[in-house]
């Protein structure tokens, strides 16, 4: 509530709001295109030859045209006497009620008096008619119309004449430029101004809500918009927390969780080995079992650890020369006994090349290619083929410096290619049901890409689906420094996400 | 309300809320060509071509008191489209009492849940306590095929606090006893919180007396209770 009883503490408008347009009192200059009116009223007085003036309800001016009366209010102006009462008419014309009252009387003329308008006399005899403005209930303003001389006056009023020093004859030679009409008429007059009036503070009013309103409706989206972006932001921050926290948990529980396991191992290995005593030959199976399926969960422990150690930007790599070509012997010695127990074959293409050298941490760039290989034996079935093949050191385009390129093809399933994108992400599977063919965390092909970009190398995928696929990682034969001076495994990042440029 | 002693003027504020195209604007129309030129404004009206109100109607009904005050009603309709919430959001600002027009047809529930939903969260966006201003429910539309029945009306009507109106506003029928519902819903709150009768001299009788007998309520219950005020012709241009 607003006013003079406000007490609507509990039903006005919040506060941190502006009130609306709509809440607000419009004056007529709010609701009038000041100039295209001017130039309206302008046109009226020309066309009638008669002044017309128009006033808010503070008394402002909102256009005011004389025409005719000019010379001779001048000349009646320039006696004191005439002075006094012209400033006496004035006033009541401009600030007095718009009422049949102190010496007004309502106007003659069809509709005047339904408009309201009033007939005032000016001591000179001269007159002016006086029309309320109102809009919607609301006395918005009022619109003077005169002087004039009405039409029965045949000379002079006392009021006028009793002025010493005036001449009359010079003062019929000035009222004669004034506009002689009928009241009747020059009511007529005003209230088909009040008609377009009304007309153009319609189209007026309109114009401005409108207009106000759509600056309001933006101004209002734009707020919550930035509420929003507040609340994402925040929301941001809190992932990333969270993220990071999971990040330490996986490090921390899979160091946990390597240490008895490796126990587990170790004891298990004693056993099949007779350290304790002979074991039948059931007994051998099954604790072989025992043994090859801790080195599973070992390894997928490990996964996890080096990916936790990735993303917290804590995987150290160790650069020192590599012999490539021992690095993917040793790699493809690693996955060949479970290609042979699939019926996969393994082929190795390299060109004759005594040690292709290169810098790099030789235990992470295996893992790079025993990933590739195992994932390509993963999904490579019986009777298909795998193939490695390692370029010459040349220059490279994706890297614009000479390096190596080694593809692992397979013959297996493929991947489509609207998941070339994803494959790289941590955890992700291509097949993420309960009840998938293939195990796995799916972590090894983050690890690769981290892995490799740790280098200064790329890893990119091809595949035809149902085919096979193509994975093929470029190393440069020197990786260049990161700012920090070491170097490390890069923690993956969105894909989608930029960097600040400044 | 917006009460300005010095000047002897009081403002009301009543919103025509709901789904695009339910009727709000229909609403409105028909009031303002019901009602007596020398209480109503003129209908101000933004639609886009295909009717649909781009911002908001506004139609003014006003009167002056026998004690002297000048009393102004301010009509508003709320752009429906789901895009407008920032604009049905400013047009709620302040408002006194609510008419919340729902499309009777069955497939449309789900269309109503959403707005009187979006008109809760709306209400209390601007300050305006759900529980204290008052909603009247019209339920329009209701001679469409798949329309509720009077009897699921009326299931509806006591599932809620608010009043109900069945309508047809294209016809015209129930347009005028929404109006009066919802003026009268709003008189009482405002009576409640600034003792309009007792500060005012404006009693309930008079307020809804000097709207509703300056308008042609010709065919409805209201008729009756409304002797139109003497000496006035029909209203109106039809419009």
């Amino acid at each position: 509530m607003n006013g003079a009883s406000g007490n609507g503490a509990s039903d006005g408008v919040g506060a941190s709001r502006r009130e609306s347009v709509l809440q607000r009192r419009l004056s007529l200059a709010d609701m009038l295109d000041l100039p295209s009116f001017v130039e309206v009223v302008r046109s009226f007085s020309e066309l009638y030859r008669v002044g017309i003036k128009v006033l808010d309800t503070a008394g402002d001016k909102l256009a005011d045209v004389k025409v005719g009366h000019g010379d001779f209010c001048s000349y009646v102006f320039g006696f004191p006497e005439g002075r006094s009462r012209c400033t006496a008419t004035v006033a009541r014309v401009k600030d007095g009620p718009v009422a049949p009252v102190q010496g007004a009387w309502p106007a003659r003329g069809d509709g005047a008096e339904a408009a309201g308008i009033i007939a005032l006399p000016c001591f000179t005899g001269l007159r002016y008619l006086v029309m309320p403005v109102c809009w919607e209930g609301d006395k918005l303003g009022r619109v003077i119309l005169g002087p004039f001389t009405p039409e029965e006056l045949a000379d002079f009023p006392p009021s006028l004449t009793d002025i010493s020093g005036v001449d009359l004859s010079r003062a019929h030679e000035l009222v004669a430029r004034v506009r002689r009409v009928p009241e009747r008429t020059a009511a007529q007059v005003l209230v088909h101004f009040g008609q377009v009036l009304a007309a153009l503070v319609a189209s007026g009013q309109r114009a401005f809500l409108t207009t106000q309103l759509h600056i309001e409706a933006m101004l209002e989206t734009h707020r919550d918009l930035e509420a929003n972006n507040a609340r994402l932001a925040q929301a941001n921050i809190r992932l990333k927390e969270l993220d990071r926290l999971k990040s330490t948990f996986l490090g921390t529980v899979s160091h946990e969780l390597r240490t008895p396991l490796a126990s587990i191992i170790g004891y298990s290995e004693m056993l099949a080995e007779g350290l304790a005593g002979a074991l039948n030959p059931e007994q051998l199976l099954y604790v072989r079992t025992i043994v090859e399926k801790g080195e599973s969960l070992l390894n997928l422990i490990s996964s996890i650890l080096d990916l936790s150690q990735i993303e917290a930007g804590r995987l150290r790599l160790v650069m020192g020369p590599v012999d490539l070509g021992s690095v993917i012997q040793t790699a493809v010695s690693s996955v060949a006994p479970q290609a042979q127990r699939k019926g996969v074959e393994l082929e190795v293409r390299m060109p004759p090349l005594p040690q292709p050298r290169l810098a790099a941490d030789a235990d992470k760039l295996r893992q790079v290619v025993v990933n590739l290989l195992a994932n390509a034996v993963k999904f490579t079935s019986s009777g298909g083929r795998v193939s490695v093949v390692m370029s010459e050191a040349t220059a490279q385009n994706e890297l614009a410096a000479p390096g190596y390129r080694v593809s692992v093809e397979d013959t297996g399933m493929g991947i489509r290619e609207d998941q070339f994108e994803n494959i790289f992400q941590s955890f992700y599977q291509v097949d993420g049901s309960s009840t998938r063919e293939h195990g796995g965390a799916g972590l090894g092909l983050a690890i690769v890409k981290s892995l490799v970009e740790g280098h200064g190398g790329r890893v990119s995928v091809e595949s035809e689906f149902g085919r096979g696929s193509r994975f093929t990682v470029v190393l440069p034969l020197q990786p260049p420094l990161s700012e920090h001076g070491g170097f490390s495994a890069l923690a993956p990042t969105p894909s989608s996400s930029g960097h600040d440029r400044f | 309300m917006q009460l300005n002693h010095a000047q002897r003027e009081l403002t009301l504020k009543i919103v025509y809320y709901g789904p695009g195209l339910s009727g709000k604007t229909t609403n409105l129309r028909h009031l303002h060509a019901k009602a007596s030129p020398e209480v109503r404004g003129r209908l101000l009206t933004v639609e886009t071509h295909d009717d649909r109100t781009l911002f908001f109607d506004l139609l003014p009904v006003f009167f002056s008191t026998s004690s002297g005050f000048k009393v102004k009603v301010k009509l508003f309709t709320v752009p429906g489209q789901v895009i407008h919430n920032a604009t049905r959001r400013i047009v709620l600002q302040g408002a006194d009492a609510v008419v919340f027009i729902a499309d009777s047809r069955r497939g449309a529930t789900a269309d109503n849940n959403a707005y009187w939903r979006n008109l809760q969260e709306n209400m209390k966006e601007n300050n305006l306590d759900p529980s204290q201003v008052p909603v009247v429910i019209q339920f329009n539309k209701k001679d469409l095929p798949d329309a509720r029945t009077d009897a699921e009306i009326e299931e509806a009507r006591q599932r809620g606090g608010e009043a109900v109106v069945g309508a047809v506003a294209l016809r015209g029928e129930g347009v005028l006893e929404t109006f009066h519902a919802v003026a009268q819903a709003a008189y009482r709150r405002l009576d409640m919180r600034a003792h309009l009768a007792r500060n005012l001299g404006l009693t309930e009788a008079e307020f809804l007396g000097q709207i509703f007998r300056r308008m042609d309520l010709t065919g409805t219950a209201l008729a009756s209770m409304y002797e139109r005020a003497s000496g006035e012709a029909r209203n109106g241009d039809g419009r």
